[in-house]
């Protein structure tokens, strides 16, 4: 036993650059798995684990302060079956000002005296819980959404004093979805709640329930307590179930790209792992046969080359597991920071063991059959052989070459094929690599699209604002007054029933060209007169519609009927929108005038300054900003996540690559030596080398391609299936010919790349020495 | 210049100088056409003769002129030129690709040095005629013998028809037969024109075929003689001697 | 000579020229010395006089019974006298470094070049042989032959070893 951990050892020390080769790839499998398999890991069911852990409230309800008092709100928790209870906090809206930046309209603010409690505790992110007067603490999603920063003084315009407000504290509310969806809370203590108060404040109340409450039970309590209290006194509710299923989706879309990725990076570590060690060992043919012939039994010939792998894989193992995690954290940061979630900060192992063991279990296979191979020669055949016999396949490649090719070409592209497991696991390696990045590439620029099918900022600039009080026609002549005005779209909102479905939908009536303004449409056309509406695919299916049908709609009393002439994409309410004309939209609700401006801006017009001049014309009602305020975390989240995935993908495939390559030009000492001494120049070996990496590359890149391609579409289609839409022809249509052909040509490079240290010194070969052996 | 290699004061030291060096102020001349045998023990430098006069190395100081090329300060990629154009080799382990077929293994040279197609193949059918190999043009060397090897060996060096022909211990490998049958070959060659140098420690082979052979020592040459065609009687050279037959 | 005659009866002149023909002129006997060695094996037993008168009325002999068995003995007895080398080069080896001066040296070369040729030769000889369909003369050149070789190696050999006492006089000699 002795001796063979001594002669291990000994092998390993003396073949360093296989040794370092072997950590160095096992690392990065190593490091890419533990932290695919921790993003996975925690991933999955954030919100409910975050949810559980703030003891989120599965009900808010607001109360109308002036109809029911505290107490009476205060016991409303037996009332309904509740668990625990929450608040009853103060709650009012309010208007927020940060110097002359108006910060949104959908604001409240909170007296709360304390970020925890029995129900829907706060976590605080940064700074502290307000202690004061003049303190306030915010959501980090709006501090994030209006780059506001601990120490800055905001003031509430709602309120005649303007009291100014010092930010003291950020924290993530699992009771709101993100700053840009919906209603953002601002807390301050409970006795600086009156002066900040507009004068119809709510009591606002947190509901837990016993296990998952679904729709029905939440709808049951609603019910009960408002037949509790006189008509009105519950002014609002919002239920859990709806946060869970935005952040479902936005999840998924994590989940699936993080999934797609992990098994890409799985599939190239295996492949790499397996490849390079099974052709060590193949080449070490001779060295078998010598310890056969000192007496080795195959077993022990078996653990002498597991023994030899095994070690550097370990440490490469271990290291590799223990970077991807840290490296994992940061991502981990970012996804929970995009997803509104309080950052987790659990430190799992499971990953890290899961990926050590797993890879230490290939690599020991891995090296253990072809060993055993090997072993059971007889020593005179393994020394004779001194490699595994190489196949003759790569005379077919020459023949199909023709003699037309130089000769250095031909015979590289040959070797590639020499060993085709060999080939097979690095055209595989390569394919990932490859696919990967098309991958990455396709799902930035598709999820950009739709990035800006719902925020139009690709095609409208500015946002204009209004508020109720300022008319609608001065604002549209201010905009038209501006020379830089290009084009101007006003929207409209109001909710309107369709008969088919319970609910009240979200309806936009659009005056103006909306065609222009990004809104993607995925089937029939968009409206061209009053009656006409589009509709997402989840709307027209729960409503039982087709492009063609007529509904009614009504709203307030009114009813109009609509023809769905299109099927549109919005991911809104999860599919559950309409767009109409402004004429279809006042039929309804007369008098409703478009409250939204897209403003798209001649060529080369000075964007701030237009904000600023619309701005001013009325400051107080007009709130006017560049429409790139508005990002989608996820979608940064995505791009970071897969640039750091494709970077290590592409690593490992060079690094898959380059021992593929380096194996073959050990194993051609012999004949590179013989080529040389027949006058093949050092620029022709070098070039012979860089041919078999090519070989392989052209044809990973090759496959790769519609790999990567397929994937792509696989993904993009179950986003947006998820979100409650059809998929957009636009978003799966990303790629242009340019980027298809660029990626395979940028893998060659690298193909290239990889191979040219093995080529060079394949060059320096010496000659006689090798040449005067057997 | 009229010496087909030329080595002036040609000297190579390895590690630096501080070990003997492997050839010392080697001065000798080699003429168009001749069969020259390089005898000498090993160690004796005939290897790195050999080496030099190749272009595989180049010499620590001295000169090496080989068919008017000086190959003292050639770049790799140069002398790699020059070998594939001058040179023909025939190693003692035939050292042939294992991967190519007969055929492509003779195009080698011819290939890298550019030859049109045609020509290189038209060239590659003559000489696996004439060396009585044709039949195997399609085989992998591993199926052939010995001695078909080192003649697919022997038209792989002259396709390029070089100046010179370096023979490694060409027979070491086969049996007598078949060494004999390679050597007459090589004979045939010289007696057409071509320039041998054959590397050997045989001296029997050395002397039998060659007619100036060379004997290193050392590093140095330690004699450089022109054998004769002396046509003495076997009385002159052997007497077979008598004993007493004890009864 | 009994080798011969056992084959058939022979006269005098007959055996030696069968004789030298036999050793390819490598052995030339005078022909007093045959009769004289005929006239012992006949006084021997073992060859007698086979009745037959050729040219100038010389006898023919054969080998008696007790002739072919000693041939057949003689035949397959392995040769054990002891190895003979040829004295001249070797005197001069004991002698000259003795008096340890640089003349071995290029008395070693002469020696060599002397080898040499005569391998040249023997192997013309050998050829020649060949073509002749002279088998046995093949076998006996190729034993020439592998003598000449011999005493090459052994020339190669004392070149070695006077290096080898060169270089170690040097270094252990004289101090710095």
């Amino acid at each position: 036993m002795k001796a063979l951990l001594t002669k291990a050892f000994a092998d390993l020390k003396r073949r360093r650059l296989q040794t370092a080769v072997v950590l160095l790839i096992v690392l990065l499998a190593s490091g890419t798995a533990t932290l695919a398999l921790t993003l996975i890991q925690q991933t999955s069911d954030p919100y409910d684990r975050a949810f559980e852990a703030q003891r989120g409230a599965h009900l808010q309800v607001y109360f109308d302060a002036s109809r029911v008092s505290r107490e009476q709100v205060a016991a409303t928790g037996d009332l309904i079956g509740a668990s625990a209870t929450g608040g009853p906090f103060p709650l009012s809206g309010i208007h927020l000002e940060r110097g002359t930046q108006k910060l949104e309209a959908n604001t409240q603010v909170q007296g709360r005296d304390q970020p925890g409690g029995q129900v829907a505790q706060l976590r605080l992110v940064a700074g502290r819980w307000a202690s004061g007067p003049g303190e306030m603490v915010l959501t980090r999603s709006f501090a994030d959404l209006y780059k506001v920063s601990l120490g800055d003084v905001v003031a509430d315009v709602a309120v005649a004093s303007k009291p100014a407000l010092r930010v003291v504290g950020e924290a993530v509310d699992m009771g709101a979805g993100s700053a840009d969806l919906s209603t953002n809370t601002f807390w301050v203590t409970e006795a600086q709640f009156p002066a900040l108060s507009t004068g119809h404040p709510d009591w606002w109340v947190g509901y837990r329930f016993p296990g998952h409450p679904d729709d029905a039970t939440l709808s049951r309590a609603l019910d009960r307590l408002k037949a509790a209290f006189p008509s009105g006194a519950v002014d609002g509710s919002v239920n859990y179930l709806l946060f869970r299923t935005l952040f479902g989706i936005t999840n998924s879309i994590l989940t699936n790209t993080l999934l797609a990725f992990s098994v890409f990076a799985l599939g190239a570590s295996v492949a790499i792992v397996v490849n390079m060690v099974s052709g060590i060992v193949l080449a070490a043919y001779r060295e078998v046969g010598v310890l056969k012939a000192l007496g080795c039994t195959p077993v022990q010939v078996v653990a002498i080359f597991t023994f030899q792998m095994l070690m550097p894989a370990l440490v490469g193992a271990i290291v590799g597991a223990a970077l991807g995690t840290l490296i994992a954290q940061p991502l981990l940061q970012q996804s929970s920071h995009a997803l509104g979630l309080p950052p987790d900060t659990t430190l799992s192992v499971l990953p890290d063991l899961v990926a050590v063991v797993v890879g230490l279990l290939l690599v020991a296979v891995a090296a253990a059959l072809p060993a055993l191979r090997a072993g059971r020669l007889s020593p005179s055949r393994a020394l004779a052989m001194g490699t595994a016999p190489a196949h003759t396949g790569g005379s077919r490649v020459r023949r199909l070459l023709g003699t037309r090719t130089p000769r250095s070409l031909a015979l590289g592209f040959g070797e590639a094929f020499a060993r085709p497991v060999r080939a097979g696991l690095t055209v595989l390696a390569v394919l990932v690599g490859v696919a990967t990045v098309v991958f990455a590439l396709g799902a930035r620029q598709s999820l950009d699209k739709v990035q800006a099918a719902n925020t139009q900022q690709g095609s409208a600039q500015v946002l204009v604002q209004r508020e109720q009080g300022y008319p609608d026609a001065s604002v549209t002549a201010t905009l038209a007054a501006e020379p830089d005005t290009a084009r101007v779209v006003a929207v409209a909102l109001n909710a309107v029933t369709i008969v088919g479905y319970s609910q009240p939908v979200s309806t936009q009536g659009f005056r103006g060209d909306a065609t222009k303004l990004g809104y993607l449409v995925i089937s029939g056309r968009w409206f061209q007169k009053p009656g006409e509406a589009l509709a997402p695919k989840a709307l027209l299916d729960d409503a039982h519609l087709h492009i063609g049908d007529t509904v009614a709609a009504t709203a307030g009393g009114r009813s109009t009927p609509l023809t769905i002439v299109g099927e549109s994409y919005s991911v809104s309410n999860f599919g559950h929108s309409l767009f109409v004309d402004l004429p279809t939209l006042q039929s309804l609700a007369p008098g409703q005038n478009p409250i939204y401006y897209y403003v798209v801006l001649r060529p080369g017009a000075d964007m701030s300054a237009y904000i600023r001049r619309v701005s001013a014309t009325a400051p107080d009602f007009l709130t006017v900003k560049s429409t790139n305020e508005q990002p989608i975390g996820p979608v940064q989240i995505i791009d970071s996540v897969t640039a750091v995935l494709a970077v290590v993908l592409v690593v490992i495939a060079a690094a898959g690559l380059f021992n593929t390559v380096l194996l073959s030009t050990r194993e051609r000492l012999r004949d590179t030596a013989i080529l040389k001494a027949l006058g093949m120049t050092p620029g022709q070996v070098v070039a012979m080398v860089i041919a078999t990496a090519l070989a392989l590359g052209v044809i990973g890149g090759i496959l790769g391609v519609p790999a990567g391609v397929a994937i792509f579409r696989a993904l993009i289609t179950a986003l947006n299936v998820s979100t409650g839409n059809d998929v957009p022809q636009q978003t799966l249509e990303v790629f242009t010919p340019l980027q298809l052909l660029a990626v395979p040509v940028l893998g060659l490079v690298v193909a290239a790349l990889a191979a040219f240290l093995p080529g060079r010194w394949s060059a320096r070969t010496p000659v006689v020495q090798v040449l005067r052996s057997e | 210049m009229s010496a087909l290699v030329e080595l002036r004061e040609a000297t190579r030291v390895y590690n630096g100088g501080s070990a003997r060096a492997a050839l010392d102020g080697v001065t000798l001349e080699i003429g168009l056409g001749e069969l020259t045998a390089i005898m000498g023990p090993s160690g004796s430098g005939k290897s790195t003769l050999l080496n030099l006069v190749a272009g595989l190395d180049r010499p620590s100081s001295g000169r090496v002129v080989v068919d008017g090329a000086d190959l003292t300060n050639m770049s790799e990629a140069a002398l790699a030129r020059f070998r594939r154009q001058r040179i023909g080799f025939v190693f003692q382990f035939f050292n042939l690709l294992p991967s190519l077929t007969v055929r492509e293994n003779v195009l080698v040279p011819a290939q890298l040095a550019g030859m049109p197609a045609g020509k290189a193949e038209a060239r590659s059918r003559e000489l696996l005629d004439r060396l009585g190999i044709a039949e195997t043009a399609g085989r992998f060397p591993s199926r052939l013998s010995g001695g078909q090897q080192q003649r697919v060996a022997m038209a792989r060096a002259l396709i390029n028809s070089p100046a010179l022909v370096l023979a490694d211990e060409p027979t070491g490998a086969l049996d007598s037969a078949t060494g004999v049958q390679v050597m007459e070959l090589l004979t045939e060659l010289h007696r057409e024109g071509q320039a041998i140098l054959l590397v050997t420690h045989d001296a029997k082979l050395a002397t039998r075929h060659a007619e100036r052979v060379v004997s290193l020592f050392d590093g140095k040459v330690f004699d450089d003689s022109r054998l004769s065609r002396s046509g003495a009687a076997a009385g002159d050279l052997v007497r077979v001697v008598g004993q007493e037959v004890q009864r | 000579m009994l080798g011969l005659l056992a084959e058939e009866p022979l006269h005098g002149y007959e055996v030696k020229s069968r004789f030298e023909r036999m050793l390819g002129g490598t052995w030339e006997v005078n022909i007093g010395q045959v009769y004289a060695t005929l006239q012992r094996l006949e006084r021997d037993g073992l060859i007698e006089a086979s009745g037959a008168r050729g040219d100038r009325n010389k006898l023919a002999y054969r080998a008696t019974e007790a002739g072919r068995r000693e041939f057949e003995d003689w035949l397959a007895y392995p040769d054990q006298e002891p190895q003979q080398l040829r004295e001249g080069i070797y005197l001069k080896l004991l002698l000259a470094s003795r008096t340890g001066d640089g003349s071995l040296d290029a008395l070693l070369t002469g020696q060599r070049r002397v080898c040499l040729q005569r391998l040249r030769d023997l192997a013309a000889l050998e050829e020649q042989a060949q073509r002749d369909g002279r088998d046995d003369l093949v076998l006996l050149f190729k034993g020439a032959s592998f003598h000449v070789e011999a005493d090459l190696r052994w020339v190669d050999a004392c070149l070695d070893e006077l290096a080898r006492r060169q270089t170690d006089r040097r270094t252990g000699g004289d101090a710095p």
